[in-house]
């Protein structure tokens, strides 16, 4: 089967998938590897928390699963590079919501030069800057 | 935080730095906060609220000559806060969101980076530009860029972004600079 590079937040993965009429099908299965979230029978589930799937909210088509209905329930905004064979996957818009609106700052994980990786939780507790610059 | 390529990219600016450096390649952190430009500095209390939101802040004084800033009134400020738990008055400021475009445009800034790294440099010039149409005035973009596509952020074409930058009434998603 023909595979598309799924870029979401947490990774980047490839998946089989076919790209019909823009949207991006996978295998039930794959869409836990492709957003990070399961899809199962109570919802799309990720620990503790399961969003709910409407039959009509366009998720399941034909044999398959559109990850960009998957996104849009979650939150996440996509863009389908059909020729390319890829797809980008933002992160919930609403950890970013409450950091605008609700001043709440949201958890991340990244690596240091080294490859370890560091989360804002490890440093709680104490007060932080968070300096976002560039080479550039 | 970088928002760099790879860490090769950012080894020698994070050369004598004893806080944690990290690389930002997907710009997560970037779009999480709202980041459109850097500098930026987020201040989070212990409790994990937001202090004081993004704000252009400067540590040293490399670009004085070009900024007209000095780092020296975030660094008492920073002290201030550390020290008294007090905070500027702007620090309630709310940062504007991202808007759809400035969304997708971070998405085909994604797509191009992608191609670029397996090789494909013409769907990657593609989004580029497609990233750079979508959200002219997001550095994180049009900037981040330049060094991906062999363009000296810091030449001309830095410098006519900053000019339509300016133009445009220097649109910044953080504490406004007065």
């Amino acid at each position: 089967m023909p595979r598309v590079n799924v870029l979401s937040a947490d990774a980047a993965t490839e998946v089989d998938a076919e790209i019909r009429a823009g949207r991006v099908v996978v295998n039930a299965v794959d869409v836990a590897t492709a957003v990070g979230w399961d899809l199962k029978p109570e919802g799309l589930c990720r620990g503790d928390v399961c969003v709910p799937v409407r039959d009509d909210a366009g998720v399941r088509i034909d044999d398959g699963v559109d990850l960009g209905a998957v996104a849009g329930l979650l939150g996440m905004a996509t863009l389908v590079d059909e020729a390319g064979r890829a797809m980008a996957i933002s992160a919930p818009a609403a950890a970013r919501k409450a950091a605008l609106k609700g001043r709440v700052a949201p958890d991340f994980s990244l690596p240091d030069l080294d490859g370890a990786l560091h989360t804002l939780e490890q440093y709680k507790d104490r007060k932080r800057l968070l300096i976002a610059f560039a080479s550039w | 935080m970088f928002l760099d390529e790879s860490a090769d990219d950012v080894r020698e600016w994070a050369e004598g730095i004893s806080f944690p450096v990290l690389l930002d390649r997907e710009h997560l952190l970037a779009d999480l906060y709202a980041v459109s430009n850097v500098p930026t500095v987020v201040w989070i209390d212990a409790d994990g609220s937001i202090a004081r939101p993004n704000s252009s802040e400067v540590g040293n004084d490399m670009f004085v000559d070009f900024t007209g800033v000095t780092p020296d009134e975030h660094m008492q400020q920073v002290r201030d806060w550390v020290r008294e738990g007090t905070v500027p008055a702007d620090a309630d400021y709310e940062v504007e969101d991202l808007t759809d475009d400035e969304i997708a445009g971070r998405l085909a800034f994604r797509l191009a980076a992608h191609h670029r790294r397996n090789g494909d440099e013409a769907r990657a010039a593609e989004w580029f530009a497609t990233a750079g149409q979508l959200a002219p005035m997001d550095f994180t973009i049009r900037r981040a860029a330049m060094p991906l596509q062999g363009v000296d952020p810091f030449g001309e074409q830095f410098f006519e972004l900053f000019g339509a930058w300016q133009e445009a009434g220097s649109p910044y998603h953080g504490v406004p600079r007065n």
